[in-house]
């Protein structure tokens, strides 16, 4: 009780204050539910991450003995050249997908947004990318990719262009593809949450701005855009999140090559983990990673929340 | 419909529907043919009557064998297999998986000839040495060829049974070849030769094609030529020795091999590899002997009849050793005993003489000498003396078997990768495997 | 405001430019999976005249269960999203409306959630499954979905609350609503779109989930990224295969797109008639 009211007595506050209070216990009813899940079934991994971390253990360690060693694997992990090449192509990965998604799913949501049959159609089979598992889209784009064989190279040596290793044997476009497959797969996904918030928009302010004489883009630029602010939030982030746990693509077309061009974090540490079975050095790299994103979340949040009013 | 009556009825469907889904489906939550008697009582005839064995197998070509010869082995003993199809990542996590929980999900499983040493120091599957002495009249084992012991041998023991034995052999276009004169080479150097000779500048051709993908492919080649080169990547105390002069030589023998491949090579997985060659655009290929039959099948292969198979070339002084790789089957060691032996019965029956016959003719591979000499056999398949010596004379350990070979596997994997893509030097790509290698083994 | 013609044409060719990206690698394997496996990649590409047969599609019915995988996916996805919804929609309603930091606070313990790459919790979440002998139920994967995908529900939601109006609900509490109703009747139809796409996303993210599946199914419960990985031998990728059971598995999505896109609409008129 005292965590929400100095008063003890319900009856002494003024009707709006009691009305806050009353309603700080509804929110909570309706957020513990899902708070007692995710506690009960994620502490336990997310400790055990935490705890593991600072030992060693090696999963396949048939005595699995867990030793501790502070921040040995800390340590090795910042003089590791390989986790630093990871780290450097997981920000160009991410910034990459997050700023071409956001851009393409909020072109896409504006170009498809009419409510007419043809639209809706499109719009479902938009949707199609994001319904075939993350590893058979690698594959298909592998092969769609395939220097000798495949069909894009075909196209571009037709067009004169020379394609080596292919898009991506070389290592100079190699991100370049894994980035346009991404895109490929997860724009729809930006274009339906933004369509769901032009969608959420109330009427009166456009109805409004067109009374008054304003222009399209005027419009766009200083009504719509600013409206969807709470919703660029959302995708920026969760996008972002995503992109920074890619894992799948990665290993379906290109397992980190060629050389190490596209090793992102995300697949050093599962070949940490599941291929060495080095259990205390891979969650040493995922917590890592997990600060490393976290302080982008919380940086992302930090800037657009001071601009929401 | 108003938003009241909306909003009503999408709670109550939330409600209703997440409930018979989310929390009261137990009635089908486990294997819904599966009831908890067994289906038949065990007889005199068929003492195992009844037991239930979930194998996971790999989906290499001989899971059409597996998919032909269980429902005849139910019949015959009365033991329902129930078969689990997996890729070669999933199959390998989730054995680890199920190995490390301890929760025998699978009684048996195939083994690739590579995880012989893991499986044997982490004990994941029982020792079947106790069983083959048992039942070794039975077993008929010295018709087995001695090579493909090491499909689950190690260090004397037994950690799972030969059951699919792949030569690495060299594939050719006896068309392409006889078109510009040349003889299937016998040597590396006549393959060099062979493959610049058969390499069209304007790419309608190329002479060879190899696996070049970063991580276990072209790890996988590069350690083929490493033997066929004469060379070894452990030393003489077993121990890694990855960057020694002969190895950085061998690698840029390699890489200089790799000109002569389609550009895309050095992207290649097995599949790819499979399809240039199938397709038409290399004349030569080197890959495991199970592949052959699918040359010959109209459905997937351009190149019906053009094909044919010889040794895989060595290096011209360097003793003829041909890659020997393949499969094993093996039980868990946390089934329970009486699933143990009914998955020896098993075994034993999948490895006879006879079912072996069967096995071949559903796109399995051989083990035994006794299918590779059958005469009717030879006349399907007119490769199996090829087969027959190249096991006689097969080197299954040329990929280490060690306990550690996924670590050897992946710094290779990278360093071959990084010198093919010209990304380093091969002395260096050698040089940092070896570090890398050097320093997991601590 | 009146779009000129040059517009128009523009926008057509955008949306047309839009298809053929989108629609090439699945054209591609629709091709696939009609073709015979030596002409998958012949060159020149086929696009449309090739040699046409069925026998993949048989091949593959023969000796899948594409049934038992497409009905174990439809149970989990359907499972996790329905649990997701009811967990985090209100949840999502609560952290955009509370005004201690306390609670609207605990909505970036989600987000944490979503940060964590899941491979550091994939052994843990296994032992646990197994401890509760929960390995190779519908339960195990449907539970580790809703973690997830509950979160991300949370933060949608969240957002899409923040745009919702408070006058309204303002209106119905003075009339003598609860909270819960004020949520129930004037908030969630206003936010449905949101809904939807919150539904659509748990639907794609538990669909796709190759990584727990694997973990967490038996040969019973497997599900549908699970058989076409099957086709990945070591040897080689049996493309017709593969081209055949991604169509299985994407016509379902098609399909349920369709049904909820009609949710967005009700969603339209529903902010139209304030």
């Amino acid at each position: 009780m005292s965590l929400f009211s100095r008063s003890s007595s319900k009856r002494d506050l003024p009707p709006a204050r009691r009305r806050v209070n009353v309603a700080e216990w509804h929110y909570l009813a309706m957020l513990a539910p899902l708070l007692v899940f995710v506690v009960v079934i994620a502490i336990y991994p997310l400790s055990f991450s935490f705890f593991i971390s600072f030992h060693d253990y090696r999963l396949t360690d048939p005595t699995q003995t867990k030793t501790f060693v502070g921040i040995a694997n800390y340590l090795a992990a910042a003089s590791d050249p390989v986790v630093a090449r990871a780290l450097g192509n997981t920000l160009i990965f991410v910034a990459g997908t997050v700023i071409l998604e956001i851009g393409v799913g909020l072109g896409l949501a504006l170009l498809l947004a009419a409510e007419t049959p043809l639209m809706t159609v499109i719009r479902s089979f938009l949707l199609i990318p994001m319904a075939i598992p993350p590893l058979v889209v690698g594959l298909v784009w592998k092969s769609l990719y395939n220097a000798d064989f495949g069909v894009i190279p075909y196209y571009l040596k037709q067009l004169g262009i020379s394609v080596g290793h292919g898009p991506l044997g070389e290592p100079a476009t190699a991100m370049a593809a894994l980035i346009l497959v991404d895109l490929w797969q997860w724009s729809p996904l930006l274009m339906v949450i933004f369509l769901a918030g032009l969608k959420s928009l109330p009427r009166e302010p456009f109805e409004a701005a067109v009374v008054d004489g304003a222009s399209r883009w005027g419009t766009f630029v200083n009504l719509t855009l600013p409206m969807l602010q709470p919703v660029f939030l959302v995708g920026l982030l969760l996008r972002t999140m995503q992109s920074f746990k890619v894992f799948d693509i990665v290993y379906a077309t290109t397992a980190g090559g060629p050389g190490s061009a596209t090793t992102v974090l995300n697949f050093h540490i599962y070949t940490v983990g599941m291929t060495f079975f080095d259990m205390g050095y891979a969650a040493a790299l995922a917590n890592i990673l997990f600060v490393v994103v976290a302080v982008l979340a919380a940086i992302y949040v930090a800037v657009l929340q001071r601009q929401q009013i | 419909m108003n938003a009241n009556q909306v909003s009503r009825r999408l709670t109550m469907a939330i409600a209703t529907l997440s409930l018979i889904v989310g929390g009261c489906v137990p009635a089908t939550t486990q294997a819904p043919p599966a009831t908890e008697a067994p289906q038949a009582s065990p007889t005199s005839a068929q003492p195992y009557a009844g037991v239930k064995l979930t194998l996971a197998s790999m989906t290499d070509q001989y899971i059409a064998g597996f998919r032909y010869l269980i429902p005849k082995f139910q019949e015959e003993t009365g033991i329902e297999v129930t078969l689990d199809e997996l890729g070669y990542t999933d199959l390998y996590q989730k054995l680890t998986a199920d190995f490390v929980g301890q929760t025998a999900n699978y009684d048996l499983m195939t083994v690739d000839i590579v995880w012989s040493g893991e499986f044997a120091a982490n004990q994941y599957t029982h020792p079947l040495d106790d069983f083959m002495a048992r039942d070794s009249a039975a077993l008929k084992m010295d018709d087995i060829m001695p090579v493909a012991w090491t499909l689950g041998e190690w260090e004397g023991k037994h950690w799972a049974y030969p059951l699919a034995g792949y030569a690495n052999v060299l594939n050719y276009r006896k068309d392409v070849l006889a078109a510009a004169g040349i003889e299937p080479p016998k040597t590396q150097e006549e393959l060099l030769a062979a493959a610049q000779a058969l390499t069209n500048p304007d790419g309608s051709m190329y002479g060879i094609v190899m696996l070049g993908a970063k991580g276990s492919a072209v790890a996988q080649d590069y350690m083929v030529w490493v033997q066929q080169e004469g060379g070894t990547i452990l030393d003489a105390d077993g121990k890694p020795a990855l960057n020694t002069a002969e190895n950085v030589q061998i690698l840029e023998y390699f890489g200089e091999l790799f000109k002569y491949n389609p550009p895309g090579a050095t992207d290649y997985w097995w599949d790819q590899r499979e399809t240039a060659f199938r397709s038409g655009q290399a004349a030569m290929m080197e890959g495991w002997s199970i592949a052959r039959a699918g040359y010959e099948d109209p459905a997937i292969s351009s190149v019906v009849g053009k094909v044919d198979i010889t040794f895989a070339p060595v290096k011209s002084g360097v003793d003829a050793k041909y890659g020997f790789g393949g499969w094993g089957i093996g039980i868990n060691a946390d089934s329970d005993q009486q699933k143990k032996e009914a998955a020896w019965e098993f075994i034993k029956w999948l490895t006879s003489p006879e079912i072996q016959k069967e096995w071949m003719l559903h796109d399995g591979a051989p083990i035994r000498r006794s299918t590779l000499t059958d005469p009717e056999l030879v006349a399907k398949f007119p490769w199996l003396p090829t087969l027959l010596t190249s096991f006689e004379n097969g080197d299954g350990d040329y990929r280490p078997r060690i306990p550690q070979y996924s670590i050897i596997q992946d710094a290779l994997g990278t360093a071959v990768n990084g010198y093919l893509v010209g990304e380093m030097t091969a002395q260096d790509a050698l040089d940092a495997a070896q570090a890398q290698v050097e320093a997991a083994l601590k | 405001m009146r779009t000129s013609r040059l517009e128009k044409v523009l926008l057509n060719v955008a949306v047309l430019l839009v298809i053929a990206f989108f629609m090439l690698p699945v054209f591609w394997l629709l091709t696939t999976a009609f073709k015979y496996g030596r002409d998958a990649f012949a060159i020149p590409p086929r696009w449309l005249f090739f040699e046409f047969t069925l026998d993949n599609f048989k091949n593959v019915l023969e000796t899948t269960r594409v049934d038992r995988f497409l009905l174990n996916s439809v149970i989990i996805s359907a499972g996790a999203t329905l649990l997701s919804l009811l967990l985090g929609v209100p949840a999502g309603y609560a952290v955009s409306r509370a005004r201690t930091r306390l609670l609207n606070g605990s909505a970036y313990f989600f987000l944490l959630l979503l940060m964590v790459p899941p491979i550091a919790m994939l052994i843990p979440f296994y032992l646990i499954m197994r401890d509760l002998d929960l390995l190779g139920t519908y339960r195990a994967v449907i539970i580790l979905d809703t973690v997830f995908d509950a979160s991300f529900v949370v933060w949608m939601m969240r957002s899409y609350f923040l745009d919702v109006p408070q006058e309204m609900e303002e209106a119905a509490l003075v009339d003598g609503a609860s909270h819960f109703q004020s949520f129930r009747q004037v908030a969630l139809p206003i936010a449905m779109p949101g809904v939807v796409a919150s539904a659509l996303y748990c639907v794609i993210f538990s669909w796709n989930d190759f990584l727990f599946a694997l973990l967490l199914t038996s040969p019973a419960t497997k599900t549908m990224p699970l058989g076409i990985l099957a086709s990945f031998s070591a040897a080689q990728i049996d493309w017709a295969r593969m081209a055949v059971l991604c169509l299985f598995a994407i016509a379902p999505a098609v399909v349920v797109s369709l049904f909820l896109n009609r949710y967005f609409v009700q969603g339209l008129t529903m902010g139209a008639t304030k």
